[in-house]
C-alpha cells in the first residue's frame, strides 16, 4: 500500500499535457481518454497501475462534461438513452471498482482487448 | 423507446460500467460501438451520448477509489485542466467530420486500443505466471 501513497516527483505541466492529449481523444471519440491517460501516467509520471487508473477516472468526469456540452449544442446527444445507460452503469461501476481491490485483472483485460479488436473489424466492414 | 431497447441500454450500461470501474477507463470505448451496432445510433449521437453517460460513472468510480486511498485530487485537477481544453478541440473536430468517416476513425481507435491492451497485459500475465511458478 505504501507505494500507492508515496509522493513521487512529478510536474503539473506533464499532467496537464497528458490531460490535453487525452481530452482531444475524448472529444473526438466519445470516450473518457483513460486508455491514453493510464499508460501515460504509468510511463511518463511513474504512477503504479492502480493509482494511474484511479487518477485517470477522476479526470474523466470533467473532460467528458466539456465534450458532452459541445455535442449537446450540436443536438448529438440522446439524453433519454444516456439516463438509462448512466443508471445502469452506476451499478456496474461500483461492482467493478470494488473488485479492483482484490482481483488481478490482467486476464480479464486481455479478453477485453481481444473483444475490442473484434468490434473494430465489425465496425470497419459495416 | 421499446421495452427491448430499454433492456439493451441497461445491459450495455451495466457491462460498460463494470469494466470502467475494474479497468479505470470510462467505458465509452464499449458503449459507443454497442450503441452503433445494437441500437443503430449514428456515430455522432453514440459518441455524444457516451460522453454524457461517462460523467456520473466516472464520478462514482472516483469516489470509491478516493475512499480506498488510491487517488490524489491534486493530480486529477491538473489532468482535468489540460483535458478540458483538449476536449473542446476534439469534439469540435468530431462534429465537423461525416458520420461514416468518424465511425471508421473510431474503429481505428478500437483496433489500436485492443492491440495495446492485449500486448501489454499479455506480457504482464506471462511475467506473473513465471513468478507464480517459481513461488510454487
Amino acid at each position: 500500500m505504501a507505494h500507492l501513497l508515496s509522493q513521487t516527483q512529478r510536474s503539473a505541466l506533464v499532467l496537464a499535457v497528458i490531460g490535453a492529449v487525452a481530452g482531444v481523444l475524448s472529444g473526438m471519440f466519445g470516450v473518457g481518454g483513460g486508455i491514453l491517460m493510464v499508460p501515460a501516467l504509468v510511463l511518463l509520471v511513474g504512477f503504479g497501475q492502480h493509482r494511474a487508473h484511479a487518477t485517470s477516472l477522476a479526470a474523466i468526469a470533467p473532460i467528458a462534461a466539456v465534450g458532452a456540452l459541445v455535442f449537446g449544442r450540436a443536438n448529438s446527444v440522446n439524453v433519454a438513452a444516456a439516463v438509462l445507460l448512466a443508471a445502469a452503469s452506476l451499478l456496474g461501476v461500483q461492482a467493478g471498482a470494488k473488485m479492483m481491490n482484490r482481483l488481478s485483472d490482467d486476464r480479464l483485460a486481455i479478453v477485453f482487448g481481444g473483444f475490442l479488436i473484434v468490434l473494430a473489424v465489425v465496425l470497419l466492414v459495416l | 423507446m421499446t421495452p427491448l431497447e430499454i433492456l439493451e441500454l441497461i445491459g450495455i450500461g451495466v457491462s460498460a460500467g463494470f469494466l470502467a470501474g475494474l479497468l479505470g477507463v470510462g467505458g465509452g470505448i464499449l458503449m459507443v460501438p454497442a450503441m452503433v451496432l445494437l441500437m443503430n445510433f449514428g456515430q455522432h449521437v453514440a459518441q455524444g451520448t457516451s460522453l454524457l453517460v461517462i460523467i456520473p460513472a466516472a464520478l462514482t468510480g472516483s469516489i470509491t477509489h478516493y475512499r480506498n486511498g488510491r487517488l490524489l485530487l491534486r493530480d486529477a485537477v491538473f489532468l482535468a485542466l489540460g483535458g478540458a481544453i483538449g476536449a473542446v478541440f476534439g469534439s469540435v473536430f468530431a462534429l465537423s467530420v461525416e458520420d461514416a468517416v468518424l465511425r471508421r476513425l473510431f474503429a481505428g481507435l478500437l483496433l489500436v486500443s485492443g492491440l495495446r491492451i492485449v500486448l501489454a497485459r499479455g506480457l504482464n500475465q506471462r511475467r506473473r505466471e513465471t513468478v507464480g511458478a517459481q513461488d510454487a
